[in-house]
C-alpha cells in the first residue's frame, strides 16, 4: 500500500481524479445522464463538481469547469456556453456554503444542493425554453432533478471512501 | 442584523470574486466570459463560430476514443445476449424466412408497378447522393436525441439530407461540419416530419416523444377503429425533403386510443445505430418519351415474368401442401396398423396362455383318474420299496399305468 501510495503516477491520479472523471462522464457517448430506463435519469457532473467544490476545492479548476461545460455542450447539442455557465455558477454556490460552514453537516450540504439545483435547473430551463426555443420535457427534467438530488448521498459515501482511500498521498504533499 | 448582512456579503464576495490559490480567473469573470460566448454564439459571431468549429471537431474526435472501453463492454454484452437468445430467435426467425420467401416476389410485383405508375405521374424520386457514414456519438441526452457522424461537409453532406437506417428513415441532417456532422432523430421532441399513415394515406406531422418513439401531430378527424394494428407510417414527401414512402414506423393503439394521443413505434432502435446512410433525392428528369415508353415496356414484362414466377411458386406451394396432407393421412394409417397389429399380438399370446392351461388341466385330470386306479401298485408301503407319493418317479409310475 505505501509502495502505491509513493508512486508518483498514483499520486498524480490522485490529484487529477475529480477532473478525470469531470471530462470522461461528460465526453463519454454513456454518461450518467440518462441510462435508458424510462423516467430515470441523472446529472454526475453536478453531484461531482458540487461534492469536489465543498470538500476540496483545488481539485477542480475554474478553467477545467469552463471547459468541461463547453465539451458538455458539444456533446450534448446545446448551446454552446450554457453548461460553463451552469457548472460554475454551481461551483460559486458550492464555494459560498463552504465560505459560510464552520462545522460540515451531510444533511445541511444535501438540502443546499437542492436548493442549488432547483435554481440552475431553473435557470437552465428558462434560458433553453425562452431564448434558444428549445422543447424540453417537464417530467425529464424534474425525474432529472430528483435523481440527482437522491443520488448526491450516495455518491458522497463513494467519493469520500475514495477520498479516505487516498488520504495518504495530501499527508505524504 | 447588519453583522449577519456583513457575513453574507463577505461569503458571497469570497466566493465568487476572491481567486484561489491556483486559480487564474475569478468565478463570477468566468461566468461573465460564459455569458458573452452564450450570446455571441447565438448571434453567429464569426470568432465564436471558428471557435465552436474547432471544438467540435476536436471533442467528437476525443469522444469517440473516450467512449471506446464503453462501447467495447456494451457490444461484449449484446453478443453474449445474442447468443443466450440464439435458439430461440433461430427458431422465429426460420418461420419467418418461410413466410417472406413467398411475400418477397409479391413485393416485387408492387415495387415494380408502384415505380411505374410513380414515373406516369411524375412523382418518382432518385437517390442523388448516397453516402454511407459511422455514428461516432450516439448521446442519449434527455435534452436532445441526436448522433453525430464521422462525414461531414468534406464528404458533401448537406444540410437537410436523410438518414437512413438499412430501407427505415431515422432521421435528418441539421449540423454539418467540415469532418463531422450532427443527425437529429426522429425521437427528438424537435423533430417535425411530415407524414402518411397507410393504408388509408392520411396526413400527419410525426414528432419525437423525447425518449424512443414519436407521436403524431395535426391529424385528422378519421376513423381508426378499422385496421389499426396494421396502420404503418412512412414519409409522405409533403415538402420536398424526403421522397414519399420511406417507410418509418407502426401505429401502436388500441381501440380506446384518442386521436390526439397517436404513438408510433418506429422499427429502428436507435440506441443501436452504427453504420448509417445519409441520402439526399431529386426527382427524376425523363419525360415520357420514346425511352420511358421502352422501359415501360421492359418493367411490364419484368412483372408480367414476376408473375408467372409467383404463380408457379403458389402451385408449388399448394402441392406441397397436399403432399404434406398426404404424408399426414398415411402416418395416421400406419399408425392405426401398428396398433392393430399390437392389439393382434396381444390376443395371440393370451390364447397360447389360455391353451397351454387348458394342456396342464388336462393332463392333471388324466394323473388323477390313473392314480385312482393304479396308485397302489406305485405307492410306498411297509412291504415294498416303490415311489414316495408326490414325486416325479411316482407320477411317472402311475402315467404307465404301474409298469416299473
Amino acid at each position: 500500500m505505501n509502495n502505491l501510495r509513493n508512486n508518483n503516477i498514483s499520486r498524480i491520479f490522485f490529484e487529477y481524479f475529480p477532473l478525470i472523471l469531470l471530462f470522461v462522464s461528460v465526453m463519454n457517448d454513456f454518461d450518467f445522464n440518462d441510462v435508458g430506463l424510462k423516467y430515470f435519469s441523472f446529472n454526475f457532473s453536478y453531484i461531482l463538481i458540487f461534492y469536489y467544490t465543498l470538500k476540496r476545492k483545488e481539485a477542480l479548476g475554474y478553467i477545467s469547469l469552463f471547459v468541461a461545460g463547453l465539451f458538455n455542450d458539444v456533446i450534448v447539442g446545446l448551446p454552446m456556453g450554457i453548461s460553463s455557465l451552469l457548472f460554475l455558477l454551481l461551483c460559486g454556490f458550492a464555494s459560498y456554503l463552504r465560505n459560510i460552514t464552520l462545522r460540515p453537516n451531510l444533511v445541511k450540504d444535501w438540502i443546499f444542493f437542492l436548493i442549488t439545483l432547483l435554481i440552475i435547473n431553473s435557470f437552465s430551463y428558462i434560458s433553453l425554453v425562452f431564448i434558444f426555443e428549445y422543447d424540453i420535457n417537464h417530467t425529464n427534467s424534474i425525474v432529472n432533478t430528483l435523481f440527482t438530488f437522491i443520488f448526491y448521498i450516495f455518491f458522497t459515501y463513494i467519493f469520500h471512501f475514495i477520498e479516505n482511500f487516498f488520504i495518504g498521498y495530501r499527508n505524504a504533499d | 442584523m447588519e453583522q449577519s448582512r456583513d457575513d453574507f456579503v463577505i461569503a458571497i464576495r469570497s466566493a465568487f470574486l476572491k481567486k484561489g490559490a491556483q486559480q487564474r480567473f475569478s468565478l463570477l469573470g468566468l461566468i461573465f466570459f460564459s455569458v458573452i460566448f452564450l450570446i455571441l454564439g447565438s448571434y453567429n459571431f464569426k470568432v465564436v463560430d471558428l471557435v465552436k468549429i474547432s471544438i467540435k471537431e476536436i471533442v467528437y474526435r476525443s469522444s469517440f476514443i473516450v467512449s471506446g472501453p464503453e462501447k467495447i463492454i456494451g457490444a461484449s454484452f449484446n453478443k453474449i445476449t445474442d447468443h443466450i437468445n440464439h435458439y430461440s430467435s433461430y427458431k422465429s426467425i426460420e418461420e419467418k424466412l418461410g413466410k417472406f420467401e413467398s411475400k418477397d416476389l409479391s413485393n416485387q410485383i408492387i415495387m415494380l408497378e408502384n415505380i411505374k405508375y410513380k414515373k406516369l405521374v411524375d412523382d418518382y424520386f432518385i437517390k442523388n447522393n448516397e453516402i454511407f457514414a459511422k455514428v461516432l456519438i450516439d448521446k442519449n441526452s434527455p435534452f436532445l436525441r441526436s448522433v453525430v457522424l464521422n462525414k461531414g461537409s468534406k464528404n458533401n453532406i448537406k444540410l437537410g439530407m436523410a438518414v437512413l437506417d438499412g430501407e427505415y428513415l431515422i432521421g435528418k441532417v441539421v449540423e454539418v461540419n467540415f469532418f463531422t456532422s450532427r443527425v437529429l432523430l426522429l425521437s427528438d421532441i424537435n423533430s417535425k416530419i411530415p407524414v402518411s399513415v397507410s393504408p388509408n394515406d392520411i396526413q400527419a406531422i410525426m414528432s419525437g416523444d423525447g425518449k424512443q418513439n414519436a407521436t403524431l401531430q395535426y391529424i385528422q378527424g378519421t376513423d381508426f377503429k378499422n385496421n389499426i394494428e396494421d396502420m404503418m407510417v412512412t414519409t409522405s414527401g409533403a415538402g420536398g425533403l424526403f421522397k414519399s414512402g420511406i417507410l418509418i414506423g407502426k401505429i401502436n393503439a388500441t381501440e380506446n386510443t384518442e386521436l390526439n394521443d397517436l404513438n408510433v413505434d418506429v422499427f429502428k432502435d436507435f440506441t443501436q445505430l452504427k453504420y448509417v446512410k445519409v441520402i439526399s433525392f431529386s426527382k427524376e428528369e425523363k419525360a415520357l418519351d420514346q425511352t420511358s415508353k421502352k422501359e415501360l415496356k421492359t418493367m411490364d414484362a419484368q412483372i408480367l415474368e414476376a408473375t408467372k414466377q409467383k404463380e408457379n411458386i403458389r402451385i408449388l406451394l399448394e402441392e406441397k401442401k397436399i403432399a404434406a396432407e398426404v404424408r399426414k393421412n398415411i402416418e395416421e394409417e400406419n399408425s392405426q396398423l401398428k396398433n392393430r397389429i399390437y392389439n393382434l399380438q396381444t390376443k395371440l399370446l393370451d390364447a397360447e396362455e389360455a391353451v397351454e392351461e387348458q394342456t396342464f388341466q388336462k393332463e392333471e385330470m388324466e394323473f388323477l383318474k390313473l392314480n385312482l386306479l393304479y396308485g397302489h401298485k406305485c405307492r410306498k408301503t411297509l412291504f415294498n420299496k416303490l415311489h414316495k407319493v408326490g414325486t416325479p418317479e411316482y407320477k411317472n409310475c402311475v402315467l404307465q399305468k404301474g409298469k416299473i
